[in-house]
């Protein structure tokens, strides 16, 4: 169809002709363009995951799309990963900023600096297009995906040794990458000659590009049908409905000052552990986290900088007031954010932030932590927390062309007031985000996958127990191949709350031919070679509540289904189950610990 | 004598056509669970047909998709892979509501302790990198017997590509424990993701006995009633099926109910000559679309139930007629969020309470009550007069709107039905202008209790030109079903890229999957002359995931027949995505539909005025006119409207709007500048004027 479609204009004050009812004073008209704005998001976002080239955008759905304001205030977001919240809305101010007076119809502009303009690391490029209504820009549409190949010293980009962010790919300082509707070949060409592979990163940018014409067309064609000036007006109740739903749930708060600290295990390099602190003062209309007394930005690749900071604060507040409340920028008009420069959580040039996302997992979970007790329904005991992202790099055996294998994995959930942990979930940075398939990683990559299920680790029993971590075995196929991993909470421990267990931790297991084992958390460009395994295992959640507490005959299930050993129920809980039978044998006091 | 039946939750729907005479009739019975067979007779009794004339008999049923999201499937266990028990729970292991910490996964259908493992192994090739042990086999299928369970599931690692293990599984099982129930998962899907895979797996074993004993007792109790003819089974991908092939693979039969409007539309559009259309039925609690082009429906294999924003649901890899469903129906009811904004569903009175205005205890207002206040709704003539609708009702349960936005309670009415509106348009975007596709070029076919009233209103929002309400068009679902043919669809995942496909053993392929489809056909006792078989493959660019399904021409896959397809795949991907690319192109599965065509009967012209004096051909609406009254077309005002009867209005009648028609069970609102004319077939057809 026309990217333009002639249709008949309603009257200049954009309400229809009738008796007066119906004008911009009709406040269904508004609700019904709120819904128009939000189904939009929603369409760039399936846009962009059906022509993607790669499985970290089409599977695990690293990315968010969505439209903002003529000012860059975010008005609906259609996210894949939780903590993309609001970084675009950083992405359209940096490029109304540089280009004042300089953007087209048509025009579309990357960035991917991490320290000014929205960005988080590099591998993670967003795009953006002013929407133009006559000669006025009327709105962004933006998107932030996770390119797989941006170039760097390794493959994938991302790495977990990198010392400067100039060794963790190319850089896009807020630059034109379309004029009115075409390609900047150069711009286009210095990409090609700079990523590993080419044809994804370039089609992952078509992924893009195809998302934006989506918005923008949408967009045109509602202030078509409703003119400009109404839709200027859904658009700020939409934000003003977000802030005072957002400002309701504040007010059911208890008042007061609430803290936490954490350890963040290493930067990669050798250094840690780095303490990690949140003092949250919560009023009656603000909501005010502040960082002060975390450690200092660190030589590896860890730091996370403002962007980052402040999508993961947001995340948390989300789930705190109202996690089915939409998502716009008026939702954190209630919000106040306080951090000292060049910490770990605020990181200045040139300091690598290539996964930066373990770090910024820390500032969702800190508040949490600190918000647990008060907010019960809404929060659990701790999770797995980390994105342990994996990389295995290799030459397929078949084809002896590059294979790049990027994914999360999934572990367990912390228990809550009512309910045991969930078993096998991405944590709280992923979301929308799909496991690969077993049988499409086995076609695609150099491997062969010998088990993926629980494991039987301790951690996490309690009233209601932690819910399992995943153990998923990756047997090299290839000549030889290359692991990078970035498993956190490795050395520090998934939290129990109201006297549960802390859960286990999350870590690798490389299996050697000649039977040497090694354990670590993180590690880059591993060398593995034909025949070796790789196992990968993640945590289980916290448990919620003294595991003595838990009924029997719970217990019992968890044996029956092999979620806990007889051992454990004898040892955690102090209940005595037949490892055959299942039946039980009787209760005592739980050994103790 | 046809007939088509339809179990619904609450009532079981009887349609049927004489073919000699060519009179259609209904008749409505309470639906009887357990024994659903019952309620299928007593419309049969009620209607007074007589069972030997049967020809024909089909049915869409409700069955298996209550036994599911009731869970009342049977006990059923799992055998898998060494080392992958946990795959079903896992899932993907996806968090789609995002910001909400304390979600909770969908619970597995088969516990972990009757999940076991055997020693096997496939490569992605299909070669055996271990070979089965069949004593293993033997041992996890006793431990389950021992168990308790009705059915067993047996997915194995890679059985798309080499079923060889899955068989001899299933082979052991059947031979020792005939009793149980068995599904292996190549029987049912030969695609990739060993998740789900599973999961379709597992819940056709969990509803397979169900389906088995429902469907032998309603054929018993059709045989003993002496009701002759071919027995079939409406199918999600929008065939039928005989009863036998329906037994096997019942979660085929998961939208049985929603589909055959679907093709009701099809078939209506090929009586009207129109191919592109889009249907739209909206009933009590929901309204449903689904996009038909040049007369073929949309099939999607990505069906998932219980799938929400805020639930991953539960995939079944079966193909499904690609139906969006919102919840928007006339029993939807209005509601003001905590941020003082006005929200339409997809909460639902339901039939009982209903609507305030039924008078059955319901006090929140909904979208019948608002279409009441606005006088759409004639409320003495509501069901033929059977409910007498309560204005005074409805206007109280408004009234909190009214007041809180501080205007009328017929302004009120206004907004509950423009936002009803708005989300049953965003809906027909979602099939329509999101997919590439101008509304404008489409017939909409609205049927239901609620799509005449709302049909007219939404092709002016879409600027869709034309809209068609078929007679009838509370029934019109289980009329289509009179009007479907058998369909066997065989989806066969294999990658390739496509400048690589000449000579590779595709047109072999073909040719398999045609022997296949010709198996199963004759298995049922379908002539081969019957058969119609139609190509498409899954497509994508080199490096996509998600692929784009493009029509293949029959006959040998030559170098230019593979050109015309990926011309076929670009322009296809453009319309869709914007943009296409100079990258490779790739196939990822094949699908073979074949139909087993069943003869339709025709359908009859429109006999003339019934009530006029005998053969009277005229034209003229007089007759039909029952009087005036005030209807609020919204922006365009309350205008004093003609109301018409319309079982009087004869063919090549024209009415103009503003103006309602009515009947029992819809009504037709015309707003002024539409145009409706009565076809020869007693079709309203509706000029919508831009």
């Amino acid at each position: 169809m026309n990217a333009r479609t002639p249709v008949r204009r309603r009257g200049r004050d954009g309400g229809r002709p009738g008796r007066g009812r119906v004008g911009v004073r009709d406040p269904f008209t508004l609700e019904i363009i709120k819904n128009a704005l939000v189904a939009i998001g929603d369409e760039m976002f399936v846009a962009l995951q059906r022509t993607s080239m790669s499985t970290i955008i089409y599977e695990v759905l690293d990315y968010a799309t969505g439209l903002t304001d003529a000012r860059g205030q975010l008005i609906t977001q259609g996210n894949g990963v939780t903590l993309f919240l609001g970084t675009l809305s950083h992405a359209v101010r940096y490029t109304r900023e540089k280009f004042p007076a300089d953007l087209h119809p048509g025009d579309i502009i990357v960035t991917n600096d991490p320290y000014t303009g929205g960005g988080t690391h590099l591998s993670d490029v967003s795009l953006v297009m002013p929407i133009f209504y006559g000669d006025e820009i009327v709105a962004f549409a933006a998107n932030k995906a996770h390119w797989t190949e941006v170039g760097g010293k390794d493959p994938g980009s991302w790495t977990t040794d990198a010392t400067e962010v100039y060794q963790e790919g190319l850089q896009f300082p807020c630059v034109k990458l379309f004029d009115r509707g075409r390609p900047i070949e150069s711009v286009v060409d210095l990409i090609r000659a700079n990523v590993r592979l080419p044809e994804m990163t370039l089609g992952d940018m078509w992924a893009g590009v195809a998302a934006l014409r989506v918005g923008d067309r949408r967009f045109r064609d509602l202030c078509d049908k409703y003119s400009v000036a109404v839709v200027k007006r859904a658009i700020d109740k939409l934000l003003v409905d977000g802030d005072t739903l957002t400002r309701l749930e504040l007010r059911r708060l208890p008042p007061g000052q609430y803290a936490a600290e954490d350890f963040i295990d290493d930067d990669g390099i050798g250094h840690g552990p780095f303490p990690v602190r949140v003092r949250i003062t919560v009023t009656s209309d603000e909501f005010h986290v502040d960082f002060t007394g975390t450690h200092a930005q660190v030589p590896g690749p860890v730091n996370c900088t403002m962007t980052a900071l402040v999508s993961g604060v947001r995340a948390t507040y989300l789930a705190i007031t109202n996690p089915s409340n939409p998502v716009n920028d008026g939702a954190f008009r209630s919000l106040r954010i306080t951090c000292p420069s060049r910490t770990i959580f605020s990181a200045e040039r040139p300091a690598p932030v290539s996964t930066y996302w373990e770090t910024m997992l820390y500032v969702a979970d800190l508040i949490w932590k600190a918000m647990a007790g008060v907010v019960p329904d809404r929060l659990t005991a701790g999770h797995f927390l980390s994105v342990c992202g994996t990389i295995v790099a290799g030459a397929h055996p078949d084809t002896g062309e590059l294979f790049l294998l990027v994914e999360p994995q999934a572990g367990g959930w912390g228990a809550g007031r009512h309910k045991d942990g969930e078993n096998g979930l991405v944590c709280v940075g992923d979301g929308e985000t799909y496991v690969i398939p077993v049988e499409v990683t086995e076609t695609r990559y150099g491997v062969i996958v010998d088990q993926y299920g629980y494991h039987t680790d301790p951690g996490g029993a309690g009233t209601f127990r932690g819910g399992k971590g995943l153990v998923r075995d990756y047997r090299i196929t290839a000549e030889e191949a290359y692991l990078t991993t970035t498993f956190g909470r490795h050395k520090f421990l998934p939290w129990g709350m109201a006297g549960g267990q802390p859960g286990s931790r999350n870590y690798v297991k490389v299996l050697h031919t000649d039977g040497r084992e090694e354990i670590f958390g993180k590690t880059a460009r591993y060398r593995l070679l034909k025949g070796e395994v790789a196992r990968l295992i993640t945590g289980t959640g916290g448990g919620y509540g003294p595991p003595s507490a838990r009924p029997p005959e719970k217990v019992v299930e968890d044996v029956r289904n092999g979620y806990i050993t007889a051992e454990q129920a004898e040892q955690e809980y102090g209940v005595r189950v037949d490892p055959k039978t299942f039946a039980l044998g009787g209760t005592r006091e739980p050994a103790r610990a | 004598m046809r007939l088509a039946s339809d179990i619904g939750g609450t009532f079981t729907d009887l349609v049927y056509l004489d073919e000699v005479t060519g009179r259609l009739g209904s008749a409505k019975t309470d639906t009887t669970p357990p024994t659903f067979e019952r309620g299928v007779i007593d419309t049969i009794r009620k209607a007074a047909i007589s069972e030997r004339a049967v020809t024909f008999f089909v049915h869409g049923t409700t069955v298996i998709i209550n036994a599911l999201t009731e869970r009342k499937g049977v006990r059923t266990g799992l055998i898998t892979t060494r080392g992958f028990r946990d795959v079903l729970e896992i899932g993907r292991a996806n968090r789609p509501d995002l910001y909400n910490l304390t979600y909770t996964k969908p619970t597995s259908f088969v516990p972990r302790a009757l999940r076991l493992e055997v020693t096997e192994r496939m490569t992605y090739k299909g070669e055996i990198l271990v070979p089965l042990v069949d004593d293993e086999v033997v041992a996890a299928a006793a431990h389950l017997v021992g168990e308790q369970v009705d059915a067993i599931a047996v997915c194995f690692l890679h059985a798309y590509a080499n079923p060889a293990h899955e068989l001899r599984a299933v082979q052991i099982i059947r031979h020792r424990w005939p009793q149980i129930a068995v599904t292996a998962s190549h029987e049912i899907t030969r695609e990739w993701r060993e998740y789900e895979r599973t999961s379709t797996t597992v819940l056709n074993s969990y509803v397979k006995p169900i389906a088995a004993r429902y469907l032998d007792q309603l054929d018993h109790e059709l045989t003993r009633n002496g009701v002759g003819g071919g027995r079939y089974v409406m199918q999600s991908s929008g065939g039928t099926a005989t009863f036998a092939a329906a037994r096997e693979a019942p979660i085929a039969m998961v939208e049985s109910g929603p589909v055959a409007g679907v093709l009701g539309a099809v078939a209506i559009g090929r009586v009207v000559k129109e191919t592109n259309l889009i249907s739209l039925d909206i009933g009590g609690t929901t309204a449903k679309t689904s996009l038909i082009e040049q007369g073929e429906v949309k099939i999607t294999t990505e069906y998932k139930i219980e799938w929400t924003r805020a639930s991953a649901g539960y995939p079944i890899k079966i193909p499904v007629v690609d139906i969006v469903e919102i919840g928007a129906g006339g029993g939807s009811i209005a509601w003001i969020d905590e941020a003082g904004s006005l929200h339409v569903g997809p909460q639902s009175a339901g039939a009982m309470p209903g609507p305030a205005c039924y008078s059955r205890g319901g006090s929140e207002p909904t979208v019948t009550d608002a279409n009441v206040v606005a006088g759409r709704i004639n409320p003495a003539y509501f069901l033929g007069g059977e409910i007498a609708l309560d204005e005074r009702r409805a206007r109280e349960a408004l009234q909190p709107i009214a007041r809180h936005f501080g205007i009328t309670v017929e302004e009120a009415a206004l907004g509950v039905i423009r936002l009803a509106n708005a989300n049953m348009v965003n809906a027909l975007k979602l099939v329509s202008v999101h997919r590439g596709y101008d509304p404008r070029d489409f017939t909409l076919v609205a049927f239901g209790g609620g799509g005449a009233m709302h049909a007219p209103a939404l092709a002016e929002e879409l600027r869709i030109n034309r809209v068609l309400i078929p007679t009838n068009p509370a029934v019109f679902s289980a009329w289509g079903m009179l009007m479907t043919d058998l369909r066997y669809d065989l989806i066969w995942t294999s990658i390739r890229r496509t400048q690589k496909a000449v000579d590779d053993g595709l047109d072999r392929m073909w040719s398999t999957l045609e022997h296949q489809a010709r198996e199963y056909f004759t298995q049922q006792s379908v002539a081969s002359s019957r058969l119609v078989f139609q190509r498409f493959a899954d497509m994508r660019y080199a490096g996509q995931e998600h692929t784009v399904k493009v029509p293949v021409p029959d006959g040998a896959l030559t170098a230019a027949a593979i050109r015309q397809v990926e011309e076929r795949f670009h322009a296809l991907h453009e319309q869709r995505y914007t943009f296409r690319l100079p990258s490779a192109i790739e196939f990822v599965n094949f699908h073979l539909t074949t139909f087993g065509t069943v003869d339709k009967p025709r359908v009859p012209r429109l006999r003339p005025t019934p009530n006029g004096g005998g053969a009277r051909r005229s034209k003229t609406t007089g007759g039909a006119l029952k009087g005036r009254r005030e209807v609020d077309f919204d922006a365009r005002g309350r205008l004093l409207s003609a109301v018409y009867e319309r079982s009087r209005l004869p063919s090549g009648a024209a009415v103009k709007g503003p103006a309602i028609i009515e009947e029992p069970a819809a009504t037709t609102v015309l707003f002024p500048g539409h145009r409706a004319t009565v076809d020869a077939y007693g079709n309203l057809l509706i000029e919508v004027r831009q």
